[in-house]
């Protein structure tokens, strides 16, 4: 074990150092010059950046974690992405129309314009900003149970987890906090090699084939792998309203939304919801081996801990190597502009929007930032510590409860006030946290997070008809811009 | 713009019912066994391979192309 160790170390070092290379030049542009000037990728650019941040520890190790202690219900999963690509098909380019022509950088810019209020935009900046920290949150775990797994246990969790930290926070912040694209494809390459061979040798392995793993899944999961599998509430029912509510919180996630921004033009972003699907066959296989692991190790293992378990019974040291590198990076590299985003989003929207600020002085304490962040983050790990599903389903919970306000009244009802967004929002938000303080993340078999975006969308909407006459003749702007093109030349570009 | 939204509309609304009808009228089972795979576990990989040909005939029918901004 000590040679991976090792390996995996320079690894580590050699990933941040690429970031130094690409980030030497961070401290002469500004923070937001930089997030302005990437509104120039095509569409091949923007599918395989999409992919990195979207595909990541929870990917590599959650979802065999889930199917391995929940059974069936990891399926939500699946469904969940190509929902929500199906949805983003026309979202996104709205957004990013409505980007260019306003010259939108972030997720809370777009709603203070929208609703002409910048205290709403500091109010969205801040609450998604929180919400973000559950996502790192999972990165740190994941990278927890690699390190918990090739200590052989030697390492407790929680010392696991303070290791995964300090990795995270220092690669994060000596390595630049843009992320880059050599880094996105060394990741993306690494996790489909490694997580590719995995699928492809423990059928074979330990079953003599696929033909055989599956009838052995027939005849000994049996109903596991349907729902409610091996949870008491997460039936059919469970499934619907977690997919539509996980669904369309996708891409109310701040770092996805921003992609919208990336894109050269909206085709380009079509072209991307097209493929993007494919992507979740990745998913798929990763349920398959986690399926199998409940036949090959028994059930008393810890479910983040299965993938990395399984490749060190599998693979020799040499690829075993290969094999950690690619999870550490799965958490790693998508974890920079996650941390990066929640980071920009206090220091522009809330503080340089509170009182203005040079663009030096907001990059500076962006990067200030990552360390309390992420902090907080390990806080989180340390005190809940939790299936790497559980954090991402109470973190989706949270944040597609910014549906109705971003995308029904950004881009589709005129109607719609900061009143009503504002009251939306807080309605959804603290039904979220007394149903799940109290034990109901399913409640009559539905999803929480289901019901409380269900009366947000009640609220947003009532509250919203109630006040009409606070509507400012600049809201109508969004509109104007996307849906009157044709007859008001005056707004074309 | 108006027939992009519908057919944008069919889209999501196929995607979504193939993922969640497909379980909850048939696929949530375990047998019969389709093309060697549990019914449930074809099901979920089936679906990823739909979803890409429904957007991409969306794509096709969209008859803006050009929208503003677009170049």
């Amino acid at each position: 074990m000590g040679t991976v160790i090792v390996v995996a170390a320079i690894a580590v070092v050699g990933l941040t150092i690429l970031g130094m290379i690409s980030g030497a030049k961070e401290s002469q542009s500004s923070l937001s010059g930089w997030l302005v000037n990437r509104r120039n990728m095509g569409a091949w650019l923007v599918w395989f950046l999409l992919g990195t941040e979207i595909y990541t520890a929870f990917t590599f190790q959650g979802l065999a974690g889930y199917a391995y202690a929940k059974g069936g219900p990891v399926f939500y999963n699946v469904a969940l992405n190509d929902v929500a690509y199906s949805l983003g098909f026309m979202i996104l380019p709205l957004i990013w129309i409505l980007g260019k022509k306003f010259r939108y950088v972030t997720q809370a810019d777009f709603v203070a314009g929208r609703y002409q209020s910048r205290a709403l935009g500091m109010f969205v900046a801040l609450t998604t900003a929180i919400i973000m920290i559950a996502y790192i949150d999972l990165n740190i775990t994941g990278l927890g149970a690699i390190f918990h797994v090739i200590s052989k246990s030697r390492l407790s969790v929680m010392w696991s987890d303070i290791i995964g930290f300090v990795v995270l926070a220092t690669a994060v912040y000596v390595g630049g906090i843009r992320g880059n694209a050599w880094q996105s494809v060394i990741k993306d390459v690494f996790m489909i090699a490694a997580l590719g061979a995995l699928f492809i040798v423990f059928p074979y392995r330990e079953f003599h084939g696929f033909g055989p793993m599956f009838l052995a899944f027939g005849h000994d999961l049996g109903p596991i792998m349907t729902l409610p599998g091996k949870t008491a509430h997460s039936g059919l029912l469970w499934l619907v309203t977690t997919v539509l509510m996980t669904g369309m919180g996708q891409w109310m996630w701040p770092q996805w939304f921003g992609v919208a921004y990336t894109a050269r033009n909206p085709r380009s972003l079509k072209i991307q919801a097209v493929f993007m699907p494919l992507y979740q066959l990745v998913k798929v296989a990763v349920i398959i081996v986690g399926f199998g692991a409940l036949l090959v190790l028994g059930t008393h293992q810890n479910g983040n801990d299965v993938v990395v378990i399984l490749a060190r019974r599998l693979f020799a040291t040499p690829f075993f190597a290969f094999f950690v590198i690619a999870a550490i990076f799965a958490a790693l590299v998508p974890a920079g502009p996650i941390i990066m985003t929640s980071a920009s989003l206090i220091a522009k929207n809330v503080w340089a929007e509170y009182r203005p600020q040079s663009d030096e002085r907001i990059y500076r304490v962006t990067k200030l930032l990552v360390f309390p962040l992420t902090f907080l983050a390990l806080f989180l790990a340390l005190a809940t510590p939790s299936l790497l599903v559980a954090i991402l389903l109470v973190a989706y919970d949270f944040i597609a409860q910014l549906f109705p306000a971003v995308v029904i009244g950004g881009l589709f009802w005129r109607g719609a006030t900061k009143y009503g967004a504002f009251w939306g929002m807080m309605t959804g938000w603290v039904l979220d946290a007394f149903l799940l303080l109290s034990g109901h993340g399913t409640l009559w078999g539905i999803n929480a997070g289901f019901i409380a975006l269900v009366l947000n969308t009640l609220v947003f909407a009532i509250i919203s008809a109630a006040t009409q006459a606070s509507i400012k003749p600049g809201e109508a702007n969004h509109f104007s811009t996307l849906y009157e093109m044709h007859e008001d030349p005056v707004h074309s570009v | 713009m108006r027939t992009a939204m519908r057919n944008w509309l069919i889209g999501v609304g196929l995607v979504t019912g193939l993922y969640l009808l497909g379980p909850v009228i048939y696929f949530n089972r375990v047998y019969p066994f389709i093309l060697g795979m549990p019914a449930i576990l074809f099901w979920y990989a089936l679906v990823p391979v739909l979803t890409p040909i429904i957007l991409g005939v969306v794509y096709l029918l969209d008859p803006v192309q050009h929208f503003k901004g677009d170049d």
